[in-house]
């Protein structure tokens, strides 16, 4: 176990300085990401400026879902880019994972350890600047409960995410290239959850019910920590159901995995 | 030309090939498609019309802008930037046709495919969900498709400007991700621009990137007609013009300092 985390460590620290052999570069990346990323916010605002609310939220409260989001699937998406399927679906037709395979370590450590893009600090950035941005509006409604459910939340979503992401990884053993159609889970979540869900027609909500769970990592326990009135007259216990249901889904997400390992086929390119 | 003409078919015809990749692209697009159009309609709730901008032309731009981000492709293309790092490059550019010429015809065929098989059923499935502004007349059918023409050819400037900057540094990735995040900011793609404050929508409307994805969509909807119509044609054009001169420059440039690696 020591090994291994320290063999974990070695690796990213070789990213780590990979990527920063272009400063510029990387400046450039780091910039650019939080500018993007930041821009949708501001754009959002900037609208709702013109309607007011959405869904009978404001912008301080979607605010609170949208930074949540951005901060939790930029956390994921730096310590997992390893199970990126945009990335690791080439690495696996090319033979690259066949060439981690032979290695006497573990291969799910080693995925993990085989891709950490910095850059993503952007997008963590804008996500917590947002989320700080909301809790300035919103404290009023804050308990001391729900200050400690926030972190509770941000390691749910990043489990969330990253079990999505895992799952996409391992779908690339059989179709041997990346699916664009899980952006529509990944993504699309993310996107999703950074609204008051409500607003979506049934069918989408249903999706993300029960195919995805997203709602219960940022629906249900914002209506909670916001004290909004819930148009979807769920129970309130819904709220509390993040930290299992993540949990569950990335223990989930990694026997799928294993799964998939223990019956890959190399293409032999 | 007709080595041009040939470059468009060959790359016409591969991109129909990748049958699975489309239509998981074409999928993706649409449920985005919804998500936007479901954020609209919340937004909209108690208002009938914004800045000129009714619900259901709200919702239109949403379908259009997702139905064309396969073809214009302006926020994700390095395809050039690889043929430079494999070394490739060295044989495009002893081919006995132009290399501007030579990409825009790759570029051409791969844009009207992605439009034939991706972009037109998208909007199709997308009009059975939600009710859609259409074009009235044939005069605005003709407007849109030349304004969407233009639209490749800006894109398409812009990424070739973009790709051009590997002859110089051997990690132009960064480079292109700030210049695609540039166009993906101020394209509209996100949220119709007339939803943003006045300045704002203008500076985007008067860029190459608003010019890009904005315009075609306005004429599409119907929000310019006559002078602004024939404006918002010119506002192409010129970025056209300015686009293709800046990127002959650069390659000129770019020619004499280019070391091939490998290959």
């Amino acid at each position: 176990m020591k090994r291994s985390l320290s063999l974990l460590a070695k690796l990213l620290k070789i990213q780590v300085r990979s990527q920063l052999q272009y400063p510029t570069s990387f400046i450039l990346e780091v910039l650019s990401s939080l500018l993007i990323q930041g821009f949708f916010f501001v754009a959002f605002g900037l609208t709702l400026i013109r309607f007011d609310q959405i869904g009978g939220w404001n912008l301080g409260e979607v605010a609170f879902v949208w930074g949540i989001t951005e901060f939790s699937f930029g956390i994921m998406d730096m310590f997992f880019s390893g199970f990126d399927y945009d990335s690791f679906g080439p690495m696996v037709r090319r033979g690259g994972f066949d060439q981690l395979l032979l290695r006497p370590v573990n291969i799910t450590l080693q995925v993990l350890g085989s891709r950490f893009v910095l850059r993503r600090l952007g997008r963590i950035a804008e996500g917590l600047v947002i989320l700080i941005f909301s809790i300035i509006q919103i404290h009023a409604s804050l308990s001391i409960v729900k200050v400690l459910y926030i972190p509770v939340l941000v390691i749910s979503q990043v489990l969330f995410f990253s079990s999505l992401f895992i799952i996409g990884a391992t779908t690339t053993f059989w179709t041997m290239d990346r699916l664009e159609i899980l952006n529509v889970f990944t993504y699309g979540g993310g996107e999703v959850m950074s609204y008051p869900m409500h607003i979506f027609p049934r069918s989408i909500r249903l999706i993300f019910t029960f195919i995805v769970p997203a709602i219960f990592l940022s629906y249900y326990p914002a209506v909670y920590i916001l004290n909004k009135p819930n148009p979807l007259g769920s129970p309130a216990f819904f709220a509390f159901l993040a930290p299992f249901i993540s949990a569950f889904m990335f223990l989930l997400a990694l026997r799928f995995w294993r799964f998939g390992v223990k019956n890959y086929q190399s293409t032999g390119s | 030309m007709n080595a041009f003409l040939a470059t468009v078919r060959i790359s016409f015809r591969r991109q129909l090939t990748y049958r699975a990749a489309n239509l998981s692209g074409l999928a993706t697009n649409l449920m985005f498609g919804f998500f936007r159009a479901s954020v609209l309609i919340a937004l909209y709730r108690e208002q009938p019309s914004v800045n000129g901008l009714t619900l259901q032309g709200a919702i239109t731009y949403a379908g259009l802008t997702q139905a064309m981000i396969g073809y214009l492709s302006f926020f994700h293309w390095y395809e050039l930037m690889h043929t430079v790092y494999d070394g490739q490059v060295g044989s495009d550019l002893l081919k006995p046709l132009d290399y501007f010429l030579y990409w825009l015809g790759v570029d051409a065929g791969r844009a009207l495919g992605t439009l034939l098989i991706r972009g037109v059923p998208l909007f199709l499935v997308f009009a059975l969900f939600y009710d859609v502004v259409l074009p009235l007349s044939l005069l605005q059918w003709g407007a849109f498709l030349l304004s969407l023409l233009f639209a490749l050819l800006i894109s398409f400037g812009w990424r070739f400007m973009v790709n051009l900057a590997s002859f110089w540094t051997p990690n132009a990735i960064g480079i292109g991700r700030f210049a695609f995040g540039l166009s993906w900011t101020f394209s509209g793609f996100f949220f119709p621009l007339a939803l943003f404050p006045d300045w704002l929508a203008e500076f985007s409307r008067l860029s190459p990137f608003g010019a890009s994805v904005y315009i075609p969509i306005q004429v599409f909807i119907g929000n310019v007609s006559g002078i602004e119509l024939t404006k918002s044609l010119i506002i192409q054009l010129t970025w056209i013009v300015i686009l293709v001169i800046l990127d002959h420059i650069i390659l000129n440039r770019g020619v004499r300092k280019l070391v091939i690696q490998g290959g």
